[in-house]
């Protein structure tokens, strides 16, 4: 655990310097129990792939007070070794170059049928990293490394809502019409981010999202928007 | 039914508080008032509770008609006020009576007006604040021609002012104090030495989510970081090299290096200034900076 400052009343917890299943792992599990442990001086708390910010009441603690209790929670926790339940989330996702804009391009930089860029991505259950960005947008990973494409040089002013994406070995989902530069596979017709969730997102952190492939008419039944 | 008809809303007006937190894990930003300075005299010259809510006008060009009588008063950026036609000032409590006309100029100096009335407007708040997220479409009113702002009608014993000397003038040469933090040490000595010694200058790309500010470059060793989450006045270096201050609507996780953060009692400040101001950074301990906010919030909060 590496504590450094973010802001006055902010700080930032990392557990290791690259992206992998363990680091993911403590982040999920430092996130939680300092969630549970429902600390009224704690304003807020934001998991990403390697770290977390902790938010927190700066007027009544100071920097060296928050990380001493930090460690101290967390290290109380540490004799905890169960892992995690993750909910298995199914995403239905439309796959078609009339809705997947980058299908084609993909196919053609790195030589592979559109059908098996497709098999491809539907293929890999994928871990929630962190939520951010816009309300209810997942980061998940990992993308098979035969598909992986960097993000657009020109991203795009309106990426249309329910875009299933990726970058690098990165894929996503677009809550809602935004501007962004992924490459677009396919679109869902599941709300990414809703009052009535309970906590609003569908997905959260920690989760395993499998992408379920369905037919157009499916996608319209389900909500979907062409 | 008590409070003002708005017959034109202006650029964008916005209803804020001090912000929403506790949902960064989903993605939500903070939101709230971008000068808490201007926003916090508003309720403490009404004798309003802490963090009542009140109305956000970037720029101005707002006109609203009375309905029922109503103690209000106009704080931030300096603009031409009137009741009726009839000068009034701001950092000052006035009552406008029912049918009366408020029109409010556009802004001479400075970017941002807080109207606030006696206890606030009754809209309803979401997700534990009344702050408008303009990018993320949650929370209060953004006003439209034609709408209502309903208000219990409550009033002040006696009008009260601002002296004049401790009103804020956006347009004295700014020092913004950083902390030092995340990426920190991937910006050698040199490129730190850059970035507190020179000037810059506010660009048009500034708004309620940041300001991107124009000068030196700097180069962080790395081009992009493993996302991370991020603090309200983060500075971020993009490889373009040049500094952009997040506030009050920024984005929760970005990958671009980050040199510190600027103090909140001093984003208040920046959000003030206009296209082509110059401001500067200086380093700030940790000491100091808790200290300047705790005495910022400590006044306002009692």
């Amino acid at each position: 655990m590496r504590f450094v400052v973010a802001s006055v009343d902010s700080l930032m917890v990392y557990f290791g310097e690259v992206i992998g299943a363990k680091v993911a792992k403590d982040v999920r599990q430092a996130f939680y129990t300092l969630r549970e442990a429902k600390l009224s001086f704690v304003t807020d708390i934001v998991p990403s792939y390697t770290s977390i910010m902790v938010s927190y009441d700066f007027v009544h603690f100071t920097y060296d007070e928050m990380c001493e209790k930090i460690t101290n929670i967390l290290e109380k926790n540490a004799e905890n070794h169960e892992e995690l339940p993750s909910r298995i989330m199914s995403v239905p996702v439309f796959y078609d170059v009339s809705v997947g804009l980058e299908l084609e391009a993909i196919s053609a930089s790195k030589n592979l049928s559109v059908e098996e860029i497709i098999a491809l991505h539907v293929e890999k259950d994928y871990f929630v990293y962190a939520i951010g960005f816009a309300p209810g947008f997942p980061y998940m990973g990992d993308v098979d490394s035969r598909i992986a494409s960097p993000r657009l040089a020109n991203p795009r002013a309106k990426v249309p809502k329910g875009s299933v994406a990726i970058a690098d070995r990165q894929t996503a989902i677009y809550p809602k019409q935004s501007p962004g530069g992924w490459n677009i596979l396919g679109r869902t017709p599941i709300e990414m981010f809703s009052r009535s969730y309970d906590g609003l997102s569908y997905l959260r952190v920690g989760d395993k999202v499998n992408f379920e492939p369905i037919s157009k008419e499916k996608f319209l039944k389900l909500g979907g928007v062409l | 039914m008590t409070g003002f008809r708005v017959i034109n809303p202006g650029i964008q007006t916005t209803i804020q508080d001090v912000g929403r937190r506790g949902h960064g894990s989903i993605g939500v930003t903070q939101a709230g008032a971008v000068d808490e300075f201007a926003f916090h005299w508003s309720n403490k010259l009404l004798g309003n509770p802490y963090n009542t809510n009140a109305l956000e006008i970037a720029l101005g060009g707002l006109k609203l008609k009375a309905v029922g009588s109503i103690d209000f008063v106009l704080t931030g950026a300096m603009v031409d006020v009137s009741i009726d036609g009839h000068t009034i000032e701001q950092w000052k409590t006035y009552t406008i009576k029912d049918s009366e006309v408020l029109e409010i100029g556009f802004a001479s100096s400075g970017q941002r007006i807080y109207l606030g009335v006696v206890g606030g407007f009754d809209v309803k708040p979401e997700y534990d604040s009344y702050s408008v997220s303009i990018k993320e479409g949650i929370g209060g009113l953004v006003l439209k021609a034609n709408d209502f702002l309903p208000y219990t009608s409550r009033h002040l014993n006696e009008s009260r002012k601002l002296p004049n000397q401790s009103q804020p003038n956006y347009e004295l040469p700014l020092t913004l104090r950083v902390l030092a933090g995340y990426q920190w040490e991937l910006f050698s000595e040199d490129e730190r030495e850059k970035f507190f010694t020179s000037a810059y200058k506010v660009t048009p790309q500034n708004d309620r989510m940041g300001f991107r500010l124009e000068g030196q470059k700097i180069k962080a060793q790395c081009n992009g970081i493993i996302s991370e989450a991020i603090a309200y006045g983060s500075i971020q270096i993009p490889s373009h090299g040049e500094p952009i201050v997040l506030l009050k609507e920024h984005q929760t996780i970005g990958g671009y290096p980050k040199i510190g953060a600027v103090i909140a009692v001093d984003c208040f400040k920046l959000s003030q200034m206009k296209q082509g101001s110059i401001i500067k950074f200086s380093l700030v301990s940790k000491e100091e900076a808790r200290k300047s906010c705790i005495n910022f919030y400590n006044f306002f909060k009692i």
